[in-house]
């Protein structure tokens, strides 16, 4: 309360002086909601204006009269994302060949048609790329499917690489991706929710589940959550992630972005929620546990043994990309007797002419290699191998033969960062980069009673979270007894039960049967 | 969707009894034994078992009987209002006060062994702000923190154990009887305490997810922690014999001075941060504890609230004690005369009240 007060008397403080911003009028949207008429050429004033034709140049009106009735009617589509030989073969051709007076619309079309009245659902309908048919004398619109958005055909998935197992990853339709998950799942009992979350941009949001796995009460935690925006525009799932998500502040993510439609199957079989969209060639899976990050598709199409061999070296560099630096730092602080002797000789002729304390050495690799991670992140690709060279030639041969660092400190940079790329998911693997220069402060100040002191506060801090109600380390702790893939993954067949946490309906999984 | 409800089951309980009692005998706690019994200090804690059975099976027997009522509640219940509040007020006090004599000594074990230049101040400030972090989290949260540090805590207490085996001698565990059979029993039956605070887990038997998980994990737990105290008591008398072993006041953390991991000659700061986990773990049960007590003598339902104050005070009377290494001993001595009788007389009080209500007829 008090903090408010603070900070609202600080924002009134720096408040500039400006005249009104415009807000969206009200009239518009009264004329929206209002029924189409039954006059051809008001309801083509109503549209042209809406869509300010002429001056709007892919807004197609035809004005055609259909042959046999002798009416007069028009057609509106948008051409750029409705396929036009479509709406000519199939809606144009047949009314102006037909010559039977009896005949209603709909018999002439060999489209499904649907009708529509209100002016909102027409709007919806030529947005998303359906072509509408008004006719003369009729109050209502014909709308026929036509849409055909521009997009990328199904590729490999370039973030989440496994050597073995499927490749294909999502792209940006909603449509093809829901199409990649039915794949795996043909059941009837898999079900997909549509809703609108955006007011301006009228952004549709498909909710999958497993009607008879997934809890009802996660269901309804998870609609009324997405039915309580009000933005006007949510352009795809990386910014939904952000509207929804329980701790906006926190360090660890809380809900799992994948773009695997393989690991999204597997998730919704065992009664998670999966968030698909437009525009987003991902899915979000929720709720998640730390576990869910940790872990990769890969682990469970490799062999039992190769499997958990790959789960230890994540686990390994886990840890070193967080500790390596800041275990460096401690040790060469605080407990320099721990090193044995010759390496401690070797340490300290190697730094002797480096002129700056080691938590400064330190921290200027790590921030280099960040910037060179960064850098090679966004550069053109044309221009990519000579900026590896670069930073690798530069920053590690150079900054050691200009004496900045020693070449023990290059060897530590580069092994933790090399490790962090052994943890495949991109929040974790944020998480993990951002957390390492705490842990490297701390180390720093205290030495290792600091780094153990914060790795404290830091379990004590992850285990609070909660993901969707879900307690964030389930299922190791608290533990329920079902699903025990954690650190390491048990053989298929002992894999029984679907994860307790998540309350499903079906527990089990009838594997061992 | 949590359907635990945020209650602590079997593992995390046991963690919690592991790490709280553990870290016991890496303190001064074996100090005093050996003081007085000398090498015969792993049969005393023999017989300190032995005797703690009875209480422990006692209270366990009152706790159990009721249904979702914790220990404050049951104390009020069997002793009213004004004897209730006494008793609680009391194990409060000795609770409280065990807080501050253990950190001060915890934060000398730090100071002296590992970080001889950094202040005081700063060491305790670290220890019981990480500590109070935990305790206002909560109970729930402890838990599963010693639940996934507990496996690590083990294995680390295990290597030192086996490397402590490895270089002790077997014939510094004679004479047997160290002392005399007259202060083994003497002090076995005095110290008991250590096992004391076995009463202060009844405080959470509300926040267990069943009567019986506090029953399986009490006993679980007791045996556990036994055991390794007797392992690690022998493995401290073997490796430094009963005459060097008086003057050590840390044997622990002097062990693992001593001991070498192939090539590593000092493996102190390797052993270090796993101690430290465990010691930030139980500090922050016993803050939660002293929280909660003390909220429930004041009926005050919000007691995480508390932890900060708390954490505070103890700070300010734990720099009290100059030269800790040598008043601590003292004070710590006091306390575990005092606490004893309590520790044995509560639960039969408690006990005998139950039967005489007929509480166990239900």
């Amino acid at each position: 309360m008090e903090k408010m007060r603070v900070k609202q008397f600080f924002n009134k403080l720096i408040k500039e002086e400006h005249p009104p911003f415009e807000k969206a009028a009200k009239e518009d949207d009264l004329l929206k909601k209002k029924q189409i008429d039954s006059s051809l050429a008001k309801n083509m004033e109503i549209f042209k204006e809406i869509y300010y034709v002429p001056n709007n140049c892919d807004v197609n009106i035809r004005d055609i009269e259909i042959g046999g009735t002798k009416k007069m009617a028009a057609v509106l589509s948008i051409s750029s994302i409705s396929n036009i030989k479509i709406i000519e073969e199939l809606i144009i051709r047949p009314l102006l060949s037909n010559d039977n007076e009896s005949k209603v619309i709909e018999k002439l079309l060999s489209q499904q048609v649907r009708k529509a009245q209100v002016i909102e659902d027409i709007l919806k309908e030529i947005n998303n790329g359906n072509t509408a048919l008004f006719v003369d004398g009729e109050p209502n619109a014909y709308i026929i499917n036509t849409s055909n958005f521009q997009g990328r055909s199904v590729e490999k998935a370039e973030n989440e690489v496994v050597v073995k197992g499927p490749k294909e990853s999502f792209n940006e339709q909603a449509i093809t991706n829901i199409s990649l998950i039915r794949k795996k799942i043909r059941d009837e009992n898999l079900i997909v929710e549509s809703t609108t979350i955006s007011k301006r941009a009228k952004n549709e949001l498909y909710l999958l589940y497993i009607k008879d796995i997934a809890n009802e009460e996660l269901l309804t935690t998870i609609r009324n959550k997405i039915n309580s925006l009000d933005v006007d525009s949510i352009q795809n799932l990386s910014v939904l992630e952000q509207y929804i998500e329980d701790n906006i502040y926190s360090l660890f993510p809380t809900i799992l972005y994948t773009e695997r439609p393989d690991r999204a199957g597997e998730f919704l079989e065992d009664g998670f929620i999966v968030l698909i969209m437009d525009n987003s060639p991902d899915a979000l899976i929720l709720p998640a546990t730390f576990w869910s990050f940790f872990h990769n598709a890969e682990d469970h199409y490799l062999r039992f043994l190769f499997g958990n061999f790959i789960r230890i070296l994540r686990l390994l560099a886990l840890f070193i990309t967080l500790f390596i630096s800041a275990i460096y730092i401690a040790i060469t602080n605080y407990h320099v007797e721990m090193i044995p002797p010759d390496l401690l000789l070797a340490i300290s002729s190697t730094r002797e002419i480096v002129p700056f304390p080691p938590l400064v050495e330190i921290l200027m690799l790590e921030i280099a290699f960040e910037l060179i991670r960064e850098g090679g992140l966004r550069v053109p690709k044309p221009i990519g191998p000579t900026i590896g060279i670069v930073g690798a030639l530069i920053l590690g041969q150079a900054a050691v033969q200009a004496n900045l660092v020693s070449p023990l400190v290059v060897i530590i940079v580069a092994l933790g960062g090399l490790s962090s790329f052994a943890i495949g998911d991109t929040n974790l693997n944020y998480t993990i980069r951002l957390m390492r220069f705490p842990f490297l402060i701390s180390a720093g100040v205290f030495g290792l009673y600091g780094l153990t002191a914060l790795f404290t506060i830091g379990l004590f801090y992850m285990t609070s979270i909660k993901s969707f109600g879900v307690p964030y380390l389930a299922p190791m702790t608290p533990n329920d007894s079902t699903a025990k893939d954690t650190i390491f993954r048990r053989l298929l067949k002992n894999e029984l039960y679907r994860p307790g946490y998540l309350k499903p309906k079906d527990i089990e999984k009838k594997a061992g049967e | 969707m949590d359907h635990t409800k945020g209650k602590l089951g079997f593992r995390e309980f046991l963690a919690i009894i592991i790490i709280t009692f553990g870290t016991k005998l890496t303190d001064n706690t074996p100090t005093g034994l050996f003081n007085k019994v000398g090498s015969a200090a792993w049969i005393t804690i023999i017989l300190m078992c032995l005797l703690a059975i009875i209480p422990i099976y006692l209270l366990t027997k009152v706790i159990t009987a009721y249904q979702d009522q914790n220990l404050v509640d049951i104390i009020y219940h069997l002793l009213g209002k004004y004897v209730g509040f006494f008793v609680i007020f009391v194990l409060w006090l000795t609770e409280t006060y065990s807080i501050v004599l253990s950190s001060s000594m915890y934060t000398d074990i730090i100071e002296t062994m590992y970080f001889v230049r950094t202040p005081t101040l700063y060491i305790y400030i670290i220890l019981i702000g990480v500590a109070a972090y935990g305790a206002k989290k909560g109970l729930e949260f402890i838990g599963s923190t010693a639940w996934i540090t507990l496996v690590g805590l083990n294995l680390a207490l295990f290597v030192v154990l086996v490397l402590t085996f490895y270089l002790g001698r077997l014939s510094y565990l004679f004479p047997i009887l160290g002392n005399g059979i007259g202060e083994i029993i003497k002090e076995g039956a005095s110290n008991a305490s250590i096992f004391g605070e076995f009463l202060y887990l009844g405080f959470i038997v509300t926040s267990l997810r069943s009567n019986n998980v506090y029953r399986k994990g009490i006993w679980t737990g007791f045996l556990y922690v036994s055991f390794i105290f007797i392992l690690s008591l022998i493995a401290y008398i073997i490796l430094f014999d009963y005459v060097s072993i008086v003057h050590l006041n840390y044997p622990f953390h002097e062990s693992i001075r001593y001991i070498q991991l192939g090539f590593l000659t000092n493996v102190e700061s390797l052993f270090l941060p796993f101690w430290l986990v465990a010691s930030f773990i139980r500090f922050s049960f016993y803050l939660y504890i002293s929280a909660l007590l003390f909220g429930a003598l004041f009926k005050i339902n919000q007691f995480k609230y508390l932890v900060p104050s708390i954490a505070i005070l103890i700070i300010f009377l734990g720099l009290i004690p100059e030269a800790p290494v040598f008043s601590l001993i003292n004070f710590r001595e006091k306390l575990v005369y005092i606490s004893t009788p309590i520790f044995y007389f509560l639960p039969l009080l408690l006990w005998l009240m139950a039967k005489r209500k007929g509480v166990f007829k239900k």
